[in-house]
């Protein structure tokens, strides 16, 4: 079995973000690393985020920071991967690519304690940067210019300290004086020697600062003193005349400015009030923000709670450290403050936010500051503060987050076109159901309704300059509807246009001039409202028309053509006359390229399946230039331009092209490539869209011309970082569209449906999933769907949380507290309190409030997808939460369908993981399902960690015992059991009466219930001990498997050990059977591995694409989701194998790894081809696409072709 | 090679030997060798079984004269041992199955697995009915209640049923894997026998209060 795999979305979380002028000048953009990915993000102008560029990098990414070398314009990217290399990445703006400066190798690949990369700090001046690992190891790298003016990089200087755990690094700002960087240490190798641990106890962390000589050009340790063991990050504070120089220590429940021969100044974070005493508050992200007269921080604590802190200084002595609430947004791991004035929050779970700036909070509110900070005997004096709605800031935008996704489910519950993917995402409070569609977003602005049912409608402007559009004309069955745009859209009669006869075309001709075409004729609007009025011979009438901007063609019945041209004065005037031998299905004419009078091609389509391209150059008018006979009568045709490019902002190295698109009645969309010059049709490709012919419409999208193709569900074709993309839209079936650019909407489409008028905008380019969210109440951790009915039933829980009962009474209670300080002081409380009584801080934003870590909650809901009801939800009482589920069916039990739920009650990790009891609740379905109602609940002496259905019994994983169970009155009856698995039961799985069973740490076990003797026996396991995070069964003897460490790999039994054991009649040999070493005595053989570098939660066989063939989809905790395509030729698996390695070998990945070492991080790669390396083809530089086609027998027409093929067998 | 220096090159020349390997191999039947943990190839048709190291030397040594007649000789002997099986399983057909019309037919088919297809054969016959198995019924009457005596209740349902229905021949088959059906359901349900063939509870399995006893279930069924 080969595979091909692809990511269908890429990583939705960040792992960390930073904020530089990397275009250079003053616009500044987001590089943010979402794990193997590399993204630029760029706020516009309306305040939405747009992606830039996004790089698949193969590799890992640690840690990110940007720098700017003195007096330069523009910001260079430094990045920290697992390639054991660093990397300096620049960012060209004409190409729009990331291109590579330096990579130097300093060390083995791979994330380990002691190579660098984990941390990255920049010399504020540019001048140094520091990599260091998270033990032993710091290199700093000299960054220069040559005489150039290029960049340069020195050879590593050793900062490095053995026997020390380093917990953050940064630069420190000390001018033009020689670079300093700071880091927190830990020694611990006394604690190492030591073994009563009292050592252990008594390590104290450090604050190092490390000197970088540059006369001498050496790293020397300048000066280290004790820090507080809490201490967790260091912020650069400016210096050299903009400040004091020196660090913010962000220690637990304190930020202590220190600096070397300065005194500490510390400050207490204040802590919200309903934080237990036994938590302290952790510094988790932080941005500085400097101006030219001030600076500030913003830091966020592990709750969400932003504190500005600013620093009272006097040259460089600091003379006080303030702490002030600033704001409560979702816990974030990076905050970037730009400088238009936006912060942009990736999120650590959920969607991420810009929001802009209101104020930079220089009202009064709660401030800690180290000027009243109190010592008494019990320590510092705590300050407290009750979070509050935003103030500050406000949120302009967000980006969809699915990290992470817990489970993931792919079924078509409401039996749309293509099945639906629900995946259960985010954490806590921000826990989410995700349906998603794979199909783009459209934001839909307007629908009105029209008098009758409408057939066609188009949008004109009233010169060719203008920048909207004036007028909507819409046609009916016998007439035509004219509608102004302005400020409002209505009905006018003065715009020259015959009402009284449905229209066929209407367009703007010439420059200044309309044109509309109707059965009986053409009418010419002048723009001084003369009208000229062409009328068909005799009773013909006009079927078909093409236009362009200076070119008419009409098609009559019987199929005759006419030709028309706007002259020099502005006349439409006949030009030539052409009889076809039938009747004509459509027409189209290509845009008048640049600099040209006419375009040189037109398309005409026949009902005897056949598209010919005619010429329309004044020397060989109505000549065939080629003809193209396709598999169904064509319905609609549209060519479509492609301008040469050179990269760009949005697009690849790529000459001008111009494609013949046609529907055609089949239902598929056909797109051949039109010779510029001789006009013939080469490098066909199709695609089934839909039930219904696909029409075509001219869009603009993002500036550029794309394609809207109308079948039973709309289309959109356009260019998106250099690669044709064809996605569905989710909206409804439409009838016939324009595109729409008015004042309020610049970039809309307006498109007629039933008796309705639409105008949306699409949203999102280049996704290829569009979602809802569902919030929930807590983690969720797995789902099931009701095999009837159709609901969902999920199990979420969490740890160290209230119960919502308890929430609501603590909430009660603060607010009663809260209203009673406002009677007493009045001042305090400005804002209007009777506004936030009435919407409590919602969870989403806040956080729930802490509980001790050993409190569970956790809840079982019901939920109909369909209305997004929850329909039923309990929660769990005394400490008990859910962590299996599954729909049983007992057999001759009169109860039907009901649910099985595993739990344990009062479980901990640490310091040992322990447990009061485990539980198996039976549920049954009351009210069409939507109701739970609990039957009974039996005790185990295990945590369930895996429940499945077995031949009408019930199976449970419980630790290490697999054990059958039958319905009984008051409870489960255990019916037999095997105690023979390692560790504990994760996944199980059944087919006919072999059951494979995931265990924790060690693989698949392959097991078989025997009926005649009550007994299961485990008759095969895997070989390699595999830490198991999600399981598939794929057939009979294979099963998919992923492991904790970001692998996929399938397992099968050998052909004819499993026949072996299926013919085996008198069950002896099964029975006796004995493997060595306690293993099992058949061992299943690996497949197939590969490295997806994430780990996946979720696997599971379906097929996203009607008719399609089954795919293995997959879900990570990155949010990222995948698949993997079996291919069914030998001649593809040889094409894709060689494209793979031509392109190993020609573009080695962005950040150093080696794709193949990647790949086989921790298993040999074998025989997966990984599509997301060969998808990178297009946007190779054209000459190295050549090369690479040209070994491989092909042209890269060819291979995008490919490529495109498999794509579409996946979605 | 990889631009930047570094191992990656030897991966690629690794990989691609592999390949080669692999292709090598490609071309062998995998019945005739054994891979060893070592990596080496035993060959499994000569009777030295010689070790080879690398699969370019297993491709050789196969094409060799010496393997090849090896392999004749082991043919040759599988065809014997082939004729022997077919000829057995053909007698025992005429003994045990009253259809022979399509004997020859299934023949064919069960060269490679005769036991499992004649399980699979007899089960199709006891399910559609060809078998009527008059001479096993009493042999499961026996064993479903062993203690009761013979005659009686053997005579008796027959006679009951054959007053009620008139057919007995029909329904008899059917009754007869109802009874084992229900049998497993009891050893499924954890129910065990004893020497005598007296049904009882396995002691680690777990049972409903109101539970049927086997014991009085499985006799007053028959």
């Amino acid at each position: 079995m080969y595979l091909y795999s692809l990511t269908l979305q890429q990583s939705t979380g960040i792992l960390c973000a930073i904020n530089g002028s990397f275009s250079g000048g003053k616009s500044q953009e987001i590089a943010v690393a979402r794990g193997k990915v590399l993204e630029l993000l760029r706020p516009d102008d309306n305040g939405k985020l747009q992606s830039l560029l996004s790089v698949e990098i193969f590799g890992a990414i640690r840690s990110l920071a940007q720098f700017r070398l003195t007096g330069a314009q523009k910001d260079y990217l430094v990045v920290g991967s697992d390639s054991g290399r660093i990397v300096i990445l620049e960012y060209n703006k004409e190409k729009n690519t990331l291109d590579k400066v330096h990579q130097e190798t300093f060390g083995k690949s791979g994330c380990r304690r002691i190579v660098p990369g984990q941390y990255l700090a920049i010399d504020p001046k540019g001048r140094a940067v520091m990599i260091g690992a998270c033990e032993k190891q710091k290199l700093v790298y000299v960054l220069n210019r040559d005489t150039a003016a290029r960049l340069t990089i020195s050879s590593p200087l050793e900062a490095h300290k053995s026997h020390t755990i380093v917990y953050s690094i940064c630069g420190v700002d000390c001018g033009f004086d020689n670079p300093i960087f700071a880091a927190i240490e830990l020694d611990y190798s006394e604690a190492d020697q030591d073994p009563t641990g009292q050592a252990a106890s008594e390590a104290q962390k450090h604050l190092t600062f490390y000197e970088l000589d540059l006369g001498l050009n050496h790293v020397s340790r300048k000066w280290s003193e004790q820090v507080d063991n809490g201490a967790n990050m260091l912020v650069t504070v400016p210096g050299g005349g903009d400040g004091p120089s020196g660090v913010l220590v962000c220690a637990e429940n304190f930020v202590i400015y220190k600096n070397q021969g300065h005194p500490d100044v510390r400050a207490v974070i204040p802590r919200r009030e309903d934080l237990p005493a036994e938590r302290g508050v952790l510094i988790v992200s932080a941005a500085m923000h400097k101006q030219k007269s001030m600076f500030f921080f913003l830091l966020q604590t592990e709750y969400g709670d932003i504190f500005k802190v600013t620093l009272d200084h006097d040259n460089d002595r600091v003379k006080e450290l303030k702490i002030k609430y600033f704001d409560t947004i979702p816990v974030s791991s990076s905050l970037c403050v730009l400088k238009s004035g936006f912060l942009f929050a990736a999120s650590e779970f959920g969607n991420h936010s810009l929001y802009q700036f209101q104020a930079i909070g220089d009202d009064p509110d709660v401030e800690a500051s180290s000027a009243t900070l109190m010592e008494t005997e019990e320590g510092f004096q705590p300050v407290f503060f009750q979070p509050r709605k935003l103030k500050n800031l406000v949120r302009i935008d967000q980006i969809e987050s699915l990290m992470p996704i817990m489970d993931m489910k792919v079924s078509n519950l409401f039996e749309e076109e293509t099945p639906q993917i629900f995946s259960l995402c985010g954490r806590g409070p921000r826990s989410s159901l995700r349906i998603l569609r794979p199909g783009l977003a459209i934001s839909e602005m307007a629908v009105s309704q029209l008098p009758g049912v409408p057939s066609a409608v188009w949008t004109v402007k009233k010169n060719a300059n203008d920048e909207f559009d004036a007028y909507i004309v819409v046609s009916f069955a016998n007439a035509t509807l004219v509608l102004s745009i302005g400020e409002t859209v209505e009905e006018v009669s003065d715009s020259g246009f015959l009402d009284t006869t449905p229209s066929l075309a209407v367009s703007l001709i010439g420059d200044d001039s309309l044109m509309q075409v109707h059965p009986g004729g053409i009418r010419h609007i002048r723009e001084d409202g003369r009208i000229n009025e062409w009328r068909t011979p005799g009773k013909r009438t006009i079927v078909k028309v093409g236009s362009n901007r200076n070119q008419v063609v009409i098609a009559l019945s019987g199929g005759e053509l006419i030709y028309f041209e706007v002259d020099m004065t502005g006349q439409l005037m006949e030009l030539a006359k052409h009889e076809m031998s039938g009747d004509i299905a459509c027409l189209d004419i290509a845009p008048v390229p640049e600099g040209r009078q006419r375009s040189r091609f037109l398309a005409v389509g026949s009902y005897d399946n056949t598209i010919r391209i005619l010429s329309l150059d004044p020397d060989d008018t109505m000549d065939i230039l080629s003809l193209q006979s396709v598999s169904s009568p064509p319905e609609s045709l549209l060519f479509l331009e492609v301008q040469a490019s050179l990269g760009g902002e949005d697009g690849a190295d790529h000459p001008a092209n111009l494609f013949l698109n046609a529907g055609l009645q089949n239902g598929v969309l056909y797109r051949t490539v039109v010779d510029m010059v001789t006009g013939t049709l080469s490098d066909a490709r199709s695609r089934f869209l839909g039930l219904r012919a696909p029409k075509l419409f001219s869009i603009v999208v993002r500036g550029r011309q794309a394609m809207l193709c109308l079948s039973s569900r709309p289309w959109l074709g356009y260019i998106h970082q250099g690669h044709f993309l064809l996605t569905p839209l989710s909206y409804e079936t439409l009838e016939y569209a324009a595109s729409f650019s008015s004042d309020q909407c610049a970039e809309g489409v307006v498109a007629v449906a039933g008796d309705a008028l639409r105008v949306f905008t699409i949203e999102r380019l280049g996704e290829s999933f569009n979602e809802t969210a569902i919030p929930l109440r807590y983690t969720p951790r797995k789902f099931v769907v009701h095999p009837k009915r159709k609901l969902l039933l999920m199990i979420e829980s969490d740890q160290g949380a209230f119960t919502a009962e308890e929430r609501e009474a603590a909430k009660k209670e603060s607010f009663e507290a809260a209203g009673m300080g406002e009677n007493g002081n009045a001042d305090q409380m400005e804002n209007g309190d009777d506004e936030e009584n009435n919407n409590p801080l919602t969870d989403e934003q806040y956080g729930y409030p802490k509980a001790e870590s050993g409190r569970w909650v956790s809840c079982i809901r019901v939920l109909d997808p369909r209305t997004t009801q929850t329909t039923c939800l309990l929660e769990l009482q005394d400490n008990e939460a859910a962590f299996s589920m599954c729909t049983v069916n007992f057999h001759d039990k009169e109860y039907g369908t009901l649910l099985a739920v595993g739990t344990a009650k009062g479980l901990q990790f640490w310091p040992k993981r322990s447990f009061e009891a485990g539980y198996i609740h039976i549920y049954r379905f009351k009210e069409d399902g939507k109701v739970l109602e609990l039957l009974h609940k039996t005790q185990v002496e295990g945590v369930p960690l895996a429940l499945a259905q077995f031949q009408g019994r019930l199976l449970a994983g419980i630790g290490p015992v697999l054990r059958l169970y039958d319905l009984g009155k008051r409870r489960l009856l255990r019916k037999c059991e095997n105690k023979l698995f390692p560790n504990s039961i994760t996944s199980i799985q059944t087919y006919r009466d072999r059951i494979y069973v995931g265990d924790m740490q060690e693989s698949f076990h392959y097991c078989k219930y025997r009926r005649d003797e009550n007994q299961l026996y485990i008759f095969a396991d895997d070989t390699v001990p595999r830490w198991l995070t999600a399981a598939q069964h794929v057939d009979f003897d294979t099963m998919a498997g992923a492991d904790k460490f970001g692998n996929v790999y399938f397992v099968r039994l050998p052909q004819d050990v499993s026949d072996e054991i299926e013919e085996d009649p008198t069950g002896g040999k099964i029975k006796w059977e004995q493997g060595k070493l306690n293993g099992a005595p058949n061992k299943v053989e690996e497949i197939v591995q590969f490295h997806v570098g994430d780990v996946v939660t979720c696997l599971q066989k379906a097929s996203l694409i009607p008719g399609g063939g089954e795919c293995l989809i997959y879900g990570t905790t990155m949010g990222s989701l995948g698949a993997f395509l079996p291919f069914t030729s030998r001649d593809d698996v040889d094409f894709f194998s060689h494209l793979e390695m031509h392109l190993r070998q020609e573009y080695p990945p962005l950040c150093g790894r080696d794709h193949m070492a990647y790949r086989s991080s921790y298993f040999p790669v074998k025989d997966v081809i990984d599509g997301d390396l060969c998808e990178q083809f297009p946007t190779l530089p054209m000459d190295m696409q050549r090369k690479i086609a040209d070994e491989l027998d092909r042209t890269p027409g060819e291979i995008m072709k490919k490529l495109e093929e498999i794509r579409n067998k996946i979605i | 090679m990889s631009v930047y220096g570094g191992d990656s090159w030897a991966r690629e020349a690794q990989h691609r030997k592999r390949k080669v390997d692999d292709l090598m191999i490609e071309g062998v039947d995998s019945s005739i060798y054994k891979k060893l943990s070592s990596g080496n190839f035993a060959c499994l048709v000569c009777p030295t079984n010689p070790v080879l190291d690398s699969p370019t030397m297993l491709s050789t040594h196969v094409s060799g004269s010496r393997h090849q007649a090896a392999e004749l000789r082991r043919k040759n002997r599988d065809l014997a041992k082939q004729e022997e099986v077919k000829k057995r399983l053909a007698l025992s057909d005429c003994v045990t199955a009253k259809a022979p019309a399509n004997t020859a037919a299934k023949q064919l088919k069960s060269t490679s697995e005769p036991l499992i297809e004649q399980a699979r054969k007899a089960v199709l016959d006891v399910i559609s009915g060809k078998v009527a198995l008059p001479e096993v019924k009493p042999t499961a009457a026996n064993l479903g209640r062993p203690c009761v005596g013979d005659n009686g209740s053997n005579a008796e349902p027959v006679g009951v049923e054959a007053k009620l229905k008139g057919v007995v021949r029909e329904v008899q088959p059917l009754n007869y894997r109802l009874h084992q059906e229900r049998e497993l359901k009891f050893t499924a349900a954890g129910w065990k026998r004893d020497c005598h063939g007296r049904w009882f509870k396995d002691e680690n399995v777990e049972f409903d209060s109101d539970e049927e006893d086997p014991n009085i279930v499985l006799n007053e069924s028959t």
